[in-house]
């Protein structure tokens, strides 16, 4: 899978690009910022995807990653006040000796895993020496064979299609179980992202608490004899 | 920030330095002209790196929730560059790794959405997201 000409220019710019605003994500002030340094790191890496022949990947990444869950932390970010540390009140890492322990930490990870990953990788090419020298060309081969795009100017792939087959054939359970999993996570975060008041009315308080914030507000009791449709 | 580079730079040289090149630098330029699996590997661990980097280093719970979304971000690009190299080899289900990389994305979107109900609910109760004084647990 050796990616030539301007695919290899392409892998370089948005490796860079995601890596960058990887690192300006986990280094900007602002949550805001943060967030939106996320979102292009996770364009970019999409890009990887699509340079590695995965489209259909690459559509899921941008739309559930940045059409949804990057949403879904903006509003996040602007319900809760964040503003002391924006303002440069308040220190942005954790204390010194901390981050100090925590940097040591990521170096040697860097090299452990960067020295894994080489040695794995010698490994795996001699290992597959031969079927790695003809891969190009029958890869080459193969993409010559996909139809072409309405106006003629690309060829579709057949990625999404694979995709679904193997998905539906071998992961059909794990499938349905991914779909229960969301389902409690919808329920789950619209359970605890709950006021106060919506909780009473749903009459969902220990009723302990509740005395002790009627006392506090007089407005709660009100609700619980008339709970809110 | 040179530090961190320095050994980086060492690890692409030497790894591409081993096709029997004779020059370290020559090998390192043709890597970098055809970049290969090992190349989306060590993109995937640099960035899986600095999500760790985030999670030990920041206060902000929110940013924390974003670095681990780089951290399983860099998980999926592992996962779609071997399921590229086992179809260029032809050695197992080639979509395997894509179909993981499915269900992480499900997994992140689920987390990220109870995550962030339970970073509103903290929020409401204690007026606060920095990690360091979320310590209701502490004995």
């Amino acid at each position: 899978m050796t990616l030539t000409g301007w695919e290899a220019v392409f892998f370089w710019v948005f490796a860079l690009a995601a890596i960058f605003a990887g690192l300006l994500t986990v280094m900007a002030r602002n949550a805001i910022h943060s967030a939106l340094f996320l979102i292009s790191s996770l364009v970019s890496v999409a890009a990887l995807f699509i340079l590695a022949r995965a489209e259909f990947i690459a559509g899921v990444q941008i739309l559930v990653y940045v059409g949804g869950v990057m949403v879904l932390f903006l509003f996040v970010i602007m319900l809760v006040n964040v503003s002391a540390e924006e303002q440069g009140r308040e220190e942005v890492f954790n204390k010194q000796r901390q981050v100090t322990a925590s940097l040591i930490f990521c170096l040697l990870l860097v090299v452990g895993v960067l020295y894994a990953v080489n040695n794995g990788y010698r490994g795996m090419q001699r290992r597959d020496a031969e079927s790695l020298a003809q891969a190009d060309q029958v890869r080459q081969a193969e993409e010559k064979r996909y139809p072409r795009g309405a106006t003629g100017t690309s060829r579709l792939s057949n990625d999404s299609e694979r995709l679904a087959n193997s998905l539906f054939r071998y992961a059909s359970l794990p499938f349905e179980i991914a779909s229960v999993l969301l389902l409690v996570a919808i329920i789950g975060s619209v359970m605890l992202a709950r006021t106060l008041k919506q909780e009473v009315s749903a009459d969902d308080v220990d009723p302990e608490t509740l005395q002790d914030e009627v006392r506090r507000d007089p407005v709660l009791a009100e609700l619980q004899q008339s709970p809110l449709e | 920030m040179l530090g961190l580079l320095t050994p980086l730079a060492i690890f692409l040289l030497q790894e591409t330095a081993v096709a029997g090149k004779t020059s370290v630098f020559s090998a390192a330029r043709e890597g970098a002209a055809n970049p290969d699996l090992s190349k989306f590997l060590v993109v995937g661990a640099i960035l899986f790196i600095i999500g760790v980097a985030g999670v030990l280093t920041r206060r902000n719970i929110i940013v924390i929730f974003m670095s681990i979304e780089l951290i399983l971000n860099a998980a999926n690009l592992n996962f779609v560059a071997f399921s590229q190299y086992l179809q260029a080899t032809g050695k197992a289900n080639a979509v395997a790794g894509q179909i993981f990389t499915v269900f992480i994305i499900v997994v992140a979107a689920a987390e990220a959405a109870i995550g962030l109900g339970i970073v509103i609910a903290l929020y409401r109760n204690k007026e606060t997201i920095w990690v360091d004084e979320i310590d209701l647990l502490k004995w």
